[in-house]
């Protein structure tokens, strides 16, 4: 118990960062942007990222509390500070956090010279970790139940998942004609560890008993599971291995297996009025290997230790009972987990045509003008255990230079209602270079933020026109 | 795997480079978490009827139990708890007086102590009678070596029972247990 307050303590240090890619987004001068929509609209002859560099990125969010919430050096004393965070959170409230590292990633027009096919590939590492708020039980562990007499303790309070996986993708798209542009990407997951504990219920309530019962009628129905996979071997006594070579070699290469699909569009209605869709990681990961399952099911209503006054030799024991009741049980069953699945769609309306006098004169017909600004919205949602997380954002791209855009945006989400975000995308010769800041205004005291996320990476691009 | 680890520490310290235009913060005060539940669960209940210390018409004055009982099992009992309080609350309705020990018996069989309370006949006024022992120190430290409750009933001398004496004897009680449990091991 104590280890899995240490452990959650951890974990908010890390609170400050949300897997919304709001700015990147649709924002085609990335290669990257085909990660969350494999049909954007997005050109090159061909395009390798620079191995591990070409794309990091980190989010964590909190939706009620933030690092400094609790942290604080201001002489308020820590548990308070645990209290009132308790206090001001609910079941529904979570804390997230998502980072992916791009191992290499590349792609090509394939195809002759006036084809507009692409084909792209990668390999990334993920990490993925979201908790709800437990919040009836840290106010039993802070509190007891002595003051909540009457209340029933809700252990589907309890609800987390976190994975370490690699995911190795091969996608297409097409450039079906100047209206319409269509891609997919198949992807194939390697779970090195998951722990999955999504479907508790059950409750602990305790009430004054009636006359003829004893002080307290107290009550357990439980129904918790806990299934994991590549984690049971390291927590033998036997293990003496390294966890973070171990965990690494099979996120690579002795995972559980899955597999998955992305899909996304780009249509012109005119064309300068574009809308966009894509849905990512719709998928499945087959837990087999390292697996084990930790259940406690059962009910019981606990009287205390009676005595019933007859001679009866067979030595009762309360305490047995309570176990035998709500036994711990071991499974070691396959198991299967579905990928968070994203859902993108975006509405973008350009305007001011370009004058750049960079190497090409802007003597260009008007058709293959660029638009210097744009503006749009676009929206997001997430599958998560209680209820899809849903994002609103309004956007201004704005191209400074013939290579280089700015992209800005403003998010409404379960963690905030003022993140804005900023973005930048240049290309220098044959190098891409990005970097993708949310929630800027936090900055100024970034310990106070409940959500943040930054985004960079570097790419070797030869477009089509070079 | 290295070039990976490498990025992961590049990373790290892109993120502390971010984090110093922020307020001071104090990860230290993980230290400082305390936990002091305080936790009420039942004790032990019994309700015997007048009827019951009357068997073929003779009357038996001794009722005696034993049940096993081991909460300090538990590692959290063992080292967090720092009182106990156990409440009792017994009714007596039958028209006789009652001596009931409660006899806390360790792995050894040995008795670390007796609760004992006398419970006076009825006789129609207050029927309720409450106690209540404190569990602290070197008190409760032997408290931790709790296997066994032994109950022993004594019914006092007095007019006699039958098998239609009305009334019953009845003990509710619980436990209320204070924890401090800290996460410096």
């Amino acid at each position: 118990m104590k280890k899995i307050y240490v452990f959650l303590l951890a974990l908010a240090h890390n609170i400050c960062f949300s897997q919304n890619k709001q700015i990147l987004y649709n924002f085609t001068s990335i290669p990257q942007s085909l990660l969350v929509n494999p049909g954007a609209d997005v050109s090159y002859k061909y395009f390798f990222g620079i191995p591990v560099l070409s794309g990091i990125s980190a989010n964590v969010g909190s939706s009620s509390f933030s690092a400094y919430d609790l942290f604080a050096d201001n002489g308020v004393d820590f548990n308070d500070k645990v209290r009132n965070v308790v206090n001001k959170s609910s079941g529904k409230d979570k804390i997230y956090t998502n980072q992916q590292l791009e191992l290499f990633s590349g792609g090509f027009r394939i195809g002759g010279e006036g084809s507009r096919s692409y084909l792209s590939f990668g390999g990334y590492q993920e990490f993925d970790f979201l908790m709800y708020v437990p919040k009836d039980m840290a106010i039993l562990a802070l509190d007891g139940n002595r003051d909540y007499i009457g209340k029933s303790f809700d252990l589907g309070d309890i609800n987390l998942r976190a994975e370490i996986l690699s995911v190795f993708h091969i996608g297409f798209h097409k450039k079906m004609n100047e209206k319409f542009v269509l891609g997919g990407r198949i992807k194939l997951y390697s779970s090195g560890a998951n722990a999955n504990s999504t479907k508790n219920s059950g409750f602990i309530y305790t009430t004054n008993g009636t006359a003829d019962e004893n002080i307290y009628y107290q009550y357990i129905s439980s129904n918790l599971e806990l299934q994991t996979s590549g984690l049971a071997s390291f927590t033998k006594d036997e293990y003496d291995g390294n966890i973070t070579d171990d965990l690494i070699h099979n996120t690579f290469f002795n995972g559980s297996l899955g597999l998955g699909f992305d899909a996304g569009f780009t249509y012109y209605y005119k064309k300068n009025l574009q809308f966009t869709a894509s849905i990512i990681d719709v998928g499945f990961i087959r837990h087999t290997k390292d697996i084990e399952t930790l259940t406690y099911k059962g009910s019981y209503e606990y009287n205390g230790v009676n005595p019933s006054f007859e001679f009866t030799d067979e030595p009762e024991n309360v305490l047995d009972d309570f176990d035998k009741a709500i036994p711990r049980d071991t499974l070691y069953s396959k198991y299967t987990t579905w990928r968070p699945v994203k859902f993108n769609t975006s509405v973008e309306y350009s305007f001011g045509e370009s004058r750049f006098e960079d190497d090409e004169c802007s003597c260009k017909t008007p058709s293959e003008r660029l638009y210097v600004n744009a503006i749009g919205a676009q929206f997001f949602a997430m599958t998560m255990p209680k209820g899809p997380f849903v994002a609103f954002t309004a956007f201004y791209k704005r191209r400074l230079f013939r290579k280089l855009e700015l992209k800005t945006t403003y998010t409404a989400d379960s963690f905030s209602y003022t993140n804005i975000g900023l973005g930048v995308a240049g290309t220098l010769g044959k190098v891409n270079m990005y970097l993708l800041v949310d929630n800027v205004l936090e900055y100024s005291d970034i310990t106070k933020a409940n959500s943040m996320a930054f985004q960079l990476g570097v790419n070797f691009v030869l477009q089509d026109s070079d | 795997m290295k070039p990976a680890i490498n990025i992961y520490a590049k990373f790290l310290v892109l993120i502390f480079l971010i984090f110093s235009c922020s307020s001071d913060l104090d990860f230290d005060q993980v230290n400082d978490l305390k936990l002091e539940p305080v936790v009420v669960a039942n004790l032990t209940y019994f309700d015997i009827a007048a009827h019951a210390f009357v068997d073929d018409g003779n009357e038996h004055s001794i009722a005696f139990d034993s049940q096993d009982f081991n909460p300090f099992r538990n590692s959290l009992m063992r080292e967090d708890l720092i009182k106990t309080e156990f409440n009792f609350e017994i009714t007596n309705t039958i028209k006789r007086a009652y001596k009931i020990d409660l006899l806390l018996i360790d792995g050894q069989n040995n008795t670390i102590e007796t609760l004992n309370f006398d419970i006076p006949a009825y006789s129609g006024g207050n029927s309720v009678f409450n106690f209540t022992e404190v569990f602290e120190n070197q008190r409760l430290a032997n408290l931790k070596r709790l296997q066994k409750i032994g109950f022993v009933v004594t019914m006092e001398a007095g007019p006699p029972l039958t098998e239609n004496s009305p009334g019953n004897l009845k003990l509710r009680s619980a436990a209320t247990l204070n924890f401090d449990i800290e996460i410096e091991e």
